[in-house]
């Protein structure tokens, strides 16, 4: 039993993947079959999310028992985590309780990372010359410094035209080719990965 | 006319797909009798490998990060380099007294990295070692999610984490983490956004493909080397077709 399910799992795996990609390449002839399977990955997904849920409060559950200083985090994050979903329960996803809880608590805090997150990149970049002193090092940090200045009108001075100008230069043909060039080599490696796991060499869900 | 432009499309897509595939298969089959192939070198990769033998070493752990990258989608792609780079991982530090430790964004990559790590213990005969609470699920939205990996990463005994996944600009967030823990930051993602900053906050950044290229350098084995070796043709492809194309634009002939 134990080698046969490995199999089996592959066998159904592969023919899962060739249908939903044929359904693509001839949606009269497998387009219907790609719907029903596409709808059971969303439904299976949506019961993985909820053991991803229970799997997230284990953790902290486990957590909070140890005497270390952060098992408070974890005690406030199972508590957080019951009032919400009694919340979500009584009033509905949309219900004025649920966009309350969103509203106070969710998004500040989640403005305030995106505040930590500015800071962050603002020492990155300083520190980014003695992690790698290179010359192309000195060019990325030139060029974020002139996209900045021609991004935001300057004091005294008002928007600089020359700036503004090599901004939009910068943004508009160096960066977008560097970014295509990027994206390319993205979609040859995932079109690998993907047919990898077509082939059944790669099998991330134990076969 | 849309449709007949939509059917030879498909035809032409099915035809790259395909092409795809007759390089990997050629590749992986005469490939099996060569001695060994050489690779360029990538330094993240070197530093992956040294750092898996200093973690056993030094009794600490691997954090892998696999992002929030839904595998029903593109973003899926980077996520199953992810599992890849676990797999390697738990392998090459399976006598540590620490097993690594994976975080993710999305349920169904929890799972898929419980599995990972629970076949690849069942394949060394070591199951006992399998906890599925080292596979966590931290957060499923963005901020969320850095929030809730970056005590793993400080309190876990971390010794290097490797970031292989869809990961957002938030990654400035947890490399910061990684940072101050005095762990080597090694990261690869599929977003443009992430790529630029991660050159600017990660030890090791690993930008545009090279995180694809992730198990053919960690010995994943000869499809990885076969699939790898038909991305380098298709990339000198398409920049020669890039480049007549550009040519022929210029020169008046396409409108």
């Amino acid at each position: 039993m134990k080698k046969i399910l490995p199999t089996s799992n592959a066998i159904i795996a592969i023919i899962s993947g060739l249908l939903v990609l044929l359904g693509y390449f001839f949606p009269g002839v497998f387009g219907n079959i790609q719907s029903v399977l596409i709808g059971w990955a969303i439904i299976l997904a949506a019961f993985a999310l909820l053991l991803g849920i229970f799997n997230l409060a284990m953790v902290h559950w486990k957590k909070a028992g140890t005497d270390g200083p952060s098992s408070i985090y974890s005690i406030v994050l199972l508590i957080s985590l019951i009032i919400t979903i009694i919340a979500v329960s009584i009033s509905g996803p949309t219900g004025s309780l649920s966009l309350w809880i969103f509203n106070t608590f969710q998004v500040p805090v989640e403005i305030s990372l995106l505040a930590v997150l500015a800071v962050v990149l603002v020492f990155a970049a300083a520190r980014l010359l003695t992690r790698r002193p290179k010359w192309y090092t000195v060019l990325f940090l030139i060029t974020v410094l002139v996209v900045l200045l021609g991004s935001v009108p300057l004091f005294f001075l008002g928007e600089v035209a020359p700036l503004v100008a090599l901004r939009g230069w910068l943004t508009q043909v160096p960066a977008v080719a560097g970014a295509r060039g990027l994206l390319l080599g993205v979609a040859l490696g995932t079109v690998a990965t993907g047919l990898r796991i077509l082939m059944g060499v790669d099998r991330p869900y134990g076969g | 006319m849309e449709q007949v432009l939509s059917v030879i499309n498909n035809y032409l897509s099915l035809l790259f797909v395909l092409l795809c595939l007759g390089l990997i298969l050629f590749y992986f089959l005469s490939d099996h009798n060569r001695p060994k192939i050489s690779l360029r070198d990538i330094q993240a990769f070197r530093h992956i490998r040294r750092e898996v033998d200093l973690a056993v070493e030094a009794g600490k752990r691997l954090h892998i990060s696999l992002g929030r990258g839904n595998i029903n989608g593109l973003q899926g792609g980077a996520a199953f380099i992810g599992l890849t780079i676990l797999d390697r991982c738990a392998r090459a530090s399976s006598n540590s007294d620490r097993p690594p430790m994976t975080t993710s964004g999305d349920g169904v990559l929890n799972i898929l990295s419980q599995d990972t790590l629970q076949s690849t213990y069942h394949s060394l005969g070591t199951e006992q070692r399998y906890d599925p609470l080292n596979a966590r699920l931290t957060g499923l939205n963005p901020m969320a999610y850095a929030a809730g990996s970056m005590p793993t990463i400080h309190d876990e005994h971390v010794s290097a984490n490797f970031f292989a996944g869809h990961l957002g600009t938030e990654i400035a967030l947890l490399t910061e983490a990684g940072e101050r823990s005095r762990s080597l930051t090694v990261a690869g993602t599929d977003s443009i956004h992430a790529q630029a900053v991660l050159y600017a906050t990660s030890d090791e950044p690993l930008l545009g493909e090279e995180l694809y290229a992730a198990g053919a350098y960690l010995g994943a084995g000869p499809a990885h080397l076969a699939s790898l070796r038909m991305q380098d043709i298709l990339r000198w492809v398409l920049v020669v077709a890039i480049i007549l194309g550009a040519i022929i634009k210029l020169s008046g002939i396409l409108p």
